[in-house]
This record gives structure tokens, C-alpha cells and sequence, in this order.
């Protein structure tokens, strides 16, 4: 395997929307910026398809009084998103975010609507409008372009799997190039962490086709993963989530849809719209997610997404909503197979769960280890969490770069057993592919660690895991770069998976969708309290901590 | 399997591989413009179809997987 250094004072780990604002304003403000991207920056990441709502607070468009709209905003899926970032944090993100939407706009990605900033979805009837109506289609060849123009040094094809330095300071990072033969030692003075969300942890809705979600099949939590490795703290891992949409075609856009949600009798099953509107949509989903699967289950179901009714220009707004949200392949198949939303209501359904961990997070967009810094969905929510805190994370880190330098002494102990890790790999020539370590890993936290929870069953499922992740680690085979990637990512979902156990062992009580038959109730001592998990000494140590001011 | 390539059609020119965020038309061999891009691993894709926007002779289609199939009414 040849070998490379590279040499930068920001590497960005992740070429989203995130990794792409941090380098653009590392560069303006005078950073060297490295992006290393898992695919390609331009077309990769759960932004590539685009976005059509982005989460801002614009006082032309929603009055002077910010704490009422935090106020409007907590009451909607964003209460149960951003509870745990603690308000100061809730505050900045709004208070930047004009000036993001503003300079996304002049830079070509069309946030405005007739000329006019509109404001629709995510909403109840009759109150504000807390997102604004984007064209994001091209959003992901125009933040490349930005960072192109600036000098950022955009690495496509580049996997970072782990991290250098320890709890005290961050100096580099570890990579593989995920197309040819090469291992690659980042030595920077600062890194920022912006791989998405975590995903592939348990099974989607189509096992056998494991790319069908709402998040890119590549988003496996590295970040995550590689920081706690190095002792960065991860909070929520136990709690869970679903998310809702068409059934069987796993998509995000939920709050584009302009139908009402009904059942089988088309009687409406939430109670705040009755007919179409595409200013808002039927909240219901977003108030209570897990209803599709709760009708199913009662035999109540299934229900629909009826559009009937819709006037033409409403359902052409609703085609380019969902156009612009990364839809069109579903709306391609639905065409293929003769649905007209006018005249059929699809099916609907609660999607597969997921963990809510993420990396610890300040309004600074710092870690707990100095020089660390993350956004997105590493560690916010959505696309306009990403834009903004990627944007105030590369402001701190230059900062923080203008006072260090890089390590003087490479990790070279660390450095070459990584490297030869990485090479077993790929010189096994029996054991088992990344398929079945993925799939053995997402059986167990389904069986174990899923929605039923109980001290025996996740103390057994612990067990399980354990004795795979050794074997996994002993005997995993990759048969070419593109299988070492695959492994890599399936390392990382091991000790993602291990500290979920460790998490949901730890809260004794039960709590959204987190439900231990051991504890049933909910405890109040735990309200506002977050459970916080980083390495000591090679093992997880946990921490109840308060959720931020 | 998503995506299908129309043999006919296609160039070689490779501008659906490097497209592919999820890598499917992975080839160990690795030509560019030598040998024409076969899907290699289709379970990973995320139908993002940007394969079949990008390439230029229209030689790229996403067949959807029964499995993925939407029911309605």
C-alpha cells in the first residue's frame, strides 16, 4: 500500500453541506482547508438531491420578537430535535441563519420564491411559517464551487477512519482512499467532523436493499465513532427515532407532502387539516410519527396520503417541493406505475428506528476535545443546522488555529498499526464480508437493544455483540477498496452499537421511544438531563449530565 | 437491480461512476474510458438517479425494485 501525508490547519471530515461552509469560511478567514470526502462533494451527502425547507429566522419575514418564534418552533418536530442542544445553542443557529440564507442566495441557490422569501410546511394551520421554501437542487455543485474558487483542497474518494491525538487535542487524522491503494496521514491543526447521520445500525425497511433510507447508505456515524475513540463525549445514543413518509420507498420530505393523512375509511387521523394545502401539510406526521405504524398495528390501518382535491397549481408546487427535496426518483416510479396524486392516495409509513446519538456539541461548535469541531447531522439537525454551525464551527477554529501548530511528533506507533489493520483486511482470504458483520450487528440491536429493553435482554444482547465485534475484528475480509470501505464503516457501527447497549442499560426508566419492561415509568429526576458517554482509560464511561442553557 | 445501463447506448465515458456518491459501479480493475461501467454493487443505492440526470447518452435508467414499490389506492 503506498502512502501519503498531508499537511492543512483545518481538515474537514466530510464533504456535505457542513465540511463544504466550514472550509469556505476557514478559507476567508485565512486557513488552509482540506475537505476529504467519502464520495464526491458534488454529488454526495444527504444535501446532494437538494432541500426544499431550510430552518431560519428571517425578521422581515417573521416579526422582531425572536424568543416567540423559538417559542412557535418548539412546538413542532424541532421541540423533540433540538431539546437536548440546550437554548443557547437554539438561539445562535437562528440568529446566524438570516446571514447564511442571505449569502446562499447570492451565491446562486435560489432561497427566494417569486423574488419573495416564503415561508411554508413543518407548520399547524393558521401559524407561523418556521421554515423558508428553497430551490436547493444545486446546492451541493454551488457550496463545491464556492470552496473550489477559495482554494479549498477538495480530496474526493478519501475515507477518514480515525482520528489523531487523545482527549487533550486533536492533531490529524487517518484515511484510506477508497478507489486505489493508498493510506493517507492528515496532519492538522484542527479537524472538523461532519460525516451525517448514523445509519445502518439496525435494519431499514428493505433489508436486502440496505441504500433504501432516508440518509445515503454511506452515513454510517463515523465521526462519531473515530472521535470517541479518541475521547470526545457522545450524548443520546440510547434514545431512539423514526422517521415517517411513503411506504416502501424510504425518502425524507415528509414535510412536503400537501395532502391530508387518512384511513382506509378517509377519515382524517389527526385532527388539523381536513383537506390539501401545501402551505402546510398534514402536522400530524410530524406531531406523532409512529401513528402509521400504531394503525397498522391496531388493524386501524394502513393510512394514506390523499391528495385529492388539490387544485392544479397547488399540486405543481407540490411536484416542485418534492422535486427539489430529492424526490424525483420516486416521483419517476410513481409516474411508471400510473399513480395520479389527484385520484390515488399512497400508502404511509413509520420508518425503520434509529439512534439519536450525536457528538457533544457547544455553540461554538466545539467538541469536548480542543480542536474538534462538528455540525450536521453529526451533531445538529438538517440542512440549515449544517450550513450554520459548519459556518460558526470554522470561525472558532480558526481561532484556535491561530494559536497552535502542527504536532511535532507523529503518533508513528498508532500510525503503523492502523495501517497494518487496515492491510489484514485485505489479505484475509476467508472470514466474513461486511455484509454479514452489518447485518449480524443490526439482528442483534434489533432483537436485543430494539424496541422492547430490559436489563436481561440488553445484558445478553451486550454479551452477543461483544463476541461478534471480536470476530469481526479478527477475521472481517475485504476483497478490494471498495469492500475495506464497507469494513471500515461496519468497524465504526460496532462500537457505535456496543456503547447504545452500554447507554440504554444505564437509563433505567422509559422514555419516548426508549422502553424498558423493567422500568416503565418516566422519571422526572431525569427530565432535562442527558446521558453523556466518552472513553477512559479504553472503556465507556457514562455521565448524566444537565442539558445545556 | 437499480441502476441498469443500456449497452447500446452507452459510451464508456465513466461520468456515471464518478457521480456515484455510494460507489455501485465500483470496479476493481479501474479503466476510466477503457471498459464500460457495470453495476457492482447495487444494494447501496440511495435512488438518488443521479446517475441517470448526468449521463450524456441517456443510456442510464433506475429500474425500482419491487421491494420498493408504493402501494396505493
Amino acid at each position: 500500500m503506498k502512502s501519503k501525508v498531508v499537511e492543512t490547519d483545518l481538515l474537514c471530515v466530510g464533504g456535505g453541506i457542513a465540511g463544504l461552509m466550514a472550509a469556505i469560511r476557514g478559507r476567508d478567514l485565512g486557513v488552509t482547508a482540506v475537505i476529504a470526502e467519502k464520495g464526491a462533494t458534488r454529488y454526495s451527502g444527504a444535501g446532494r438531491m437538494g432541500n426544499d425547507h431550510f430552518w431560519c429566522y428571517i425578521p422581515e419575514a417573521h416579526g422582531d420578537d425572536l424568543e416567540a418564534f423559538i417559542k412557535e418552533c418548539m412546538l413542532t418536530q424541532l421541540g423533540v430535535m433540538t431539546a437536548s442542544l440546550g437554548r443557547t445553542v437554539v438561539r445562535t443557529w437562528l440568529e446566524r441563519s438570516y446571514e447564511i440564507v442571505k449569502l446562499w442566495e447570492s451565491w446562486g441557490i435560489e432561497m427566494k420564491h417569486d423574488g419573495k422569501w416564503e415561508c411554508s410546511g413543518h407548520s399547524f394551520p393558521g401559524r407561523t411559517m418556521t421554515h423558508l421554501k428553497y430551490r436547493g437542487h444545486n446546492q451541493k455543485p454551488v457550496l463545491t464551487e464556492q470552496a473550489q474558487r477559495r482554494g479549498v483542497t477538495i480530496m474526493d474518494r478519501v475515507m477518514v477512519f480515525d482520528l489523531l491525538g487523545t482527549a487533550d487535542g486533536v492533531t490529524g487524522a487517518l484515511a484510506i482512499d477508497t478507489r486505489n491503494d493508498t493510506f493517507i496521514e492528515f496532519r492538522a491543526k484542527s479537524v472538523f467532523l461532519g460525516t451525517g447521520s448514523l445509519g445502518r445500525v439496525f435494519p431499514n425497511i428493505t433489508p436486502a436493499l440496505m441504500g433504501n433510507n432516508t440518509r445515503p447508505f454511506t452515513m454510517t456515524g463515523d465521526g462519531r465513532a473515530m472521535a470517541y475513540r479518541i475521547g470526545a463525549e457522545l450524548v443520546n445514543l440510547e434514545m431512539l427515532s423514526r422517521h415517517a413518509g411513503v411506504k416502501n420507498y424510504s425518502r425524507s420530505g415528509q414535510g412536503t407532502w400537501a395532502g391530508v393523512c387518512r384511513d382506509p375509511e378517509g377519515k382524517p387521523v389527526g385532527k388539523y387539516v381536513d383537506k390539501p394545502d401545501p402551505k402546510h401539510g398534514d402536522i400530524i406526521m410530524e406531531v406523532d410519527k409512529q401513528i402509521f405504524e400504531r394503525y397498522r398495528q391496531a388493524g386501524r390501518g394502513p393510512v394514506y396520503m390523499d391528495c385529492a382535491g388539490i387544485s392544479a397549481d397547488d399540486l405543481a408546487y407540490l411536484i416542485h417541493g418534492l422535486e427539489n427535496e430529492g424526490n424525483a426518483g420516486l416521483l419517476a416510479h410513481l409516474r411508471e406505475e400510473g399513480v395520479n396524486l389527484t385520484k390515488n392516495p399512497v400508502e404511509f409509513m413509520t420508518y425503520e428506528l434509529r439512534s439519536q446519538g450525536r457528538l457533544q456539541m457547544n455553540e461554538k461548535a466545539e467538541t469536548t476535545v480542543p480542536g474538534l469541531y462538528a455540525a450536521g447531522d453529526e451533531a445538529t439537525f438538517g440542512i440549515s443546522g449544517g450550513a450554520i454551525f459548519g459556518w460558526i464551527a470554522a470561525e472558532n477554529a480558526a481561532d484556535y488555529i491561530a494559536k497552535s501548530s502542527i504536532a511535532a511528533a507523529p503518533q508513528v506507533r498508532v500510525i503503523e498499526e492502523k495501517k497494518e489493520f487496515v492491510n489484514a483486511l485485505q489479505r484475509r482470504t476467508q472470514g466474513p464480508d461486511w455484509r454479514d458483520a452489518n447485518l449480524a450487528l443490526q439482528q442483534t440491536m434489533l432483537d436485543y437493544a430494539g424496541l422492547i429493553r430490559s436489563e436481561a435482554l440488553l445484558t445478553a444482547g451486550l454479551n452477543h455483540l461483544r463476541r461478534l465485534k471480536e470476530k469481526t475484528q479478527s477475521t472481517l475480509r475485504a476483497k478490494n477498496r471498495w469492500e475495506l470501505t464497507r469494513c471500515l464503516e461496519v468497524l465504526n457501527l460496532y462500537d457505535l452499537g456496543e456503547l447504545i447497549f452500554f447507554a440504554a442499560l444505564e437509563r433505567r426508566e422509559s422514555r419516548a421511544l426508549h422502553n424498558r419492561s423493567d422500568y416503565p415509568y418516566t422519571d422526572p429526576l431525569l427530565n432535562e438531563k442527558l446521558l453523556a458517554v466518552k472513553r477512559v482509560e479504553g472503556e465507556p464511561k457514562l455521565e448524566w449530565k444537565n442539558t445545556p442553557a | 437491480m437499480p441502476p441498469e445501463i443500456d449497452y447500446e447506448k452507452c459510451t464508456g465515458c465513466g461520468i456515471c461512476r464518478e457521480v456515484c456518491a455510494e460507489d455501485v459501479f465500483f470496479d476493481a480493475t479501474e479503466k476510466p474510458g477503457l471498459e464500460k461501467p457495470a453495476v457492482t454493487y447495487p444494494e447501496a443505492c440511495f435512488h438518488c438517479c443521479l446517475c441517470v440526470q448526468e449521463c450524456p447518452a441517456e443510456a442510464v435508467s433506475v429500474r425500482t425494485p419491487l421491494q420498493m414499490h408504493v402501494p396505493y389506492k
